[in-house]
């Protein structure tokens, strides 16, 4: 199945446009039941129409055709919002009894010391089950089951004990991820509650990103960067696997300590949240085997129905976080393609740029 | 917002009232690391046995009390929770007394007490007694495993706790000897003058730390004029010395770097996934 063509999600938003409240929709030879099709997922608020799930789901088959790319091969947790963005919420990454479409990969937990299954989520009828679900916010490991074409060598081998699953493909990551979150307060949120969006601090957030972004393009390598689709910002450099997620973690500690010397007054590393208070919180805690940032197109749960979204950097001067959202990225990515096309073939050789061993 | 340091209930005769503890007050004093001033390097405690001449792991320590010059006697953790600790998740009313009786010496620290969930309506019932009658609660409470007197009051519609100290921890006064000190009508009269000058309501925002004031201003100074000394472990300024930087971390990594024992995995449990939501 893999990708669907642009004929199959013409076909099933004709589906999704005739339905009554719920209907089997039929997606690349498969049936997916979805229910509750006009159930409100995101409040409305005066001008502002509800998001319904007969939404969400438009909107997966939308964006799937860019987003499944970045979901294939790679374990996935979801967090679960069966009644929208106002209702409670979970976090799942076991599945009980997926459906035969959905392909499910057995890996070794230390929690717990078994083996589970998790979800891959690889074609349009898997995600459109999990919009089903309720699942906005889609996560994905940054590593992968398959081996091709740069990490050959490894093995492929999850189950059984964690020395096992550190020797294998999925312990090699495919990006350095930095996530920029500020905490920035706008000073009018409620006790306890996280920093909201505004002004001054996206603007901080994005000074930063375009700093770490030049000087790791003077050593001549390329990073991406995409909203969160909350508060901050996350960037990609996309790696050839042969760093484990210790050593990646390791790189993105070093760029990260040194953002801090740069910008004292901007940045933190801090693992207390009240001493982040002010700065932008540059966590590399995220390169880490089972982490996962949102994935490119993953809804957010945020009162406008924000979306994570792939942004081109000579944009960033110009775009804000709300710009990009279950309402806008389907005819952006459909008008002007993805500004994140290529990044899966991108890779860098860390090693070899910065004449590691003598080399370059 | 800080988290609460503690969560439990009140007990006030039958009723149960759901409750979370968060701390009042914060030191603002400003903590400095100690440096080895030739390299700027931040220096390490190190538990250093000097029979052994070694430096000792945690897991090789264990508490001992100390009853006469050089002679302990040891605890182990088994034997701290052998203790009982008979308050554990409960603040139980023991007593109703007027504010004024308590002095000032017991109250130790002040913590801010929030209902939890479902516990609004006891919690407003104790509070509007606690108001309306002008009391202040005695209770016991255990926090990080120590037991501790305690005192209950309404402040700007809210229970507080202090906790008190327990009398054999108050020190006493030292004698003071006044019986010479003969103090004249006029004296008493000028001393009063003086007072009646000084006479003003409380208002603690009128007082500030001009130490540490002028403390941040240093510091702030020297960070815009960068007049920062850097630790050997991240002395990059210049994009160069990120290169060799990152260099570093991936040539350890390839040469297959012995990892530390006891790295961070990734955690990934309901809570923190939920928790941390970039």
């Amino acid at each position: 199945m893999g990708t669907p063509t642009a004929a199959t999600v013409r076909d099933v938003l004709k589906q999704l446009d005739a339905a009554k409240d719920r209907v089997t929709l039929h997606a690349d030879g498969h049936d997916v039941p979805v229910t509750n099709l006009d159930k409100p997922l995101w409040a409305g608020a005066g001008q502002r129409k509800a998001v319904t799930k007969r939404s969400l789901l438009r909107y997966l088959a939308r964006v799937s055709r860019w987003m499944l790319p970045h979901l294939s091969d790679r374990p996935l947790f979801v967090t679960r919002f069966p009644n929208g963005i106002n209702g409670k919420s979970f976090y799942q990454k076991h599945w009980d009894d997926p459906p035969a479409f959905a392909r499910t990969v057995a890996i070794y937990s230390s929690q717990g010391d078994a083996d589970g299954d998790y979800l891959i989520c690889e074609n349009l009828p898997t995600l459109l089950w999990l919009g089903q679900m309720g699942s906005l916010e889609l996560h994905a490991w940054y590593s992968r089951t398959e081996r091709e074409p740069d990490a050959v060598t490894r093995g492929r081998r999850f189950t059984g004990s964690e020395a096992a699953l550190d020797k294998s493909v999925l312990n090699y990551p495919d990006f350095v991820v930095f996530d920029l979150d500020p905490y920035d307060y706008s000073g009018r949120e409620s006790r306890g509650a996280e920093p909201e969006l505004h002004r001054r601090a996206f603007n901080r957030t994005r000074k930063l990103a375009l700093q770490v972004r030049e000087q790791l393009e003077s050593l001549g390598l390329s990073t991406w960067v995409k909203t969160s689709g909350r508060t901050g910002l996350h960037l990609y450099l996309p790696i050839v696997r042969d760093l484990d997620f210790d050593a990646a973690r390791d790189v993105a500690q070093t760029i990260a300590r040194h953002a801090l010397k740069d910008r004292p007054k901007d940045v933190t590393l801090d693992w207390s949240v009240e001493r982040r208070r002010g700065k932008i919180f540059f966590d590399y805690n995220q390169n880490s085997r089972g982490k996962s940032l949102a994935v490119p197109y993953s809804p957010r749960r945020h009162a406008t129905a924000t979306v994570s979204a792939p942004v081109r950097w000579k944009e960033l001067e110009t775009i804000y976080p709300t710009d990009f959202t279950l309402r806008t990225v389907p005819d952006r990515l459909e008008a002007g393609g993805d500004p994140w096309d290529g990044i899966l073939e991108a890779k860098q050789d860390l090693g070899a740029t910065l004449g590691v061993g003598g080399a370059a | 917002m800080a988290r609460a340091i503690w969560s439990g209930s009140i007990g006030f005769g039958m009723v149960s009232i759901p409750v979370k503890l968060f701390g009042a007050t914060e030191s603002k004093d400003i903590s400095f690391h100690l440096l080895h001033a030739t390299c700027g390097t931040r220096l390490k405690q190190v538990r250093w046995c000097p029979t052994d001449e070694q430096e000792v792991p945690w897991n090789e320590t264990v508490r001992g009390y100390e009853f006469g010059k050089d002679q302990y006697v040891t605890l182990t953790d088994e034997d701290f929770e052998k203790l009982p600790l008979p308050s554990k998740h409960t603040i139980e009313l023991s007593a109703f007394v007027k504010a004024e009786e308590i002095d000032p010496v017991y109250y130790e620290r002040s913590y801010h007490l929030a209902p939890d969930e479902r516990g609004e309506k006891p919690y407003a019932l104790l509070l509007q007694t606690l108001e309306k009658k002008g009391l202040t609660a005695l209770a016991a409470i255990t926090i990080r495993k120590k037991e501790q007197l305690c005192a209950l009051r309404p402040k700007d519609g809210a229970l507080m706790l202090e906790t008190l100290y327990y009398p054999d921890e108050i020190r006493a006064q030292p004698e003071v000897e006044l019986d010479k000190a003969k103090i004249t009508e006029r004296e008493l009269e000028m001393a009063f003058t003086l007072i009646d000058l000084l006479r003003k309501p409380f208002d603690p925002e009128e007082y500030k730390d001009h130490y540490r004031e002028a403390l941040s201003q240093l510091i702030e100074a020297k960070l815009d004029g960068r007049d920062v000394v850097k630790s050997p472990a991240g002395r990059e300024t210049k994009v160069i010395d990120l290169a060799d930087a990152l260099r570093q971390s991936v040539e350890a990594a390839k040469k297959g770097k012995p990892k530390p024992a006891a790295r961070p995995r990734a955690r990934t449990s309901a809570r923190r996934a939920t928790r941390k939501v970039s």
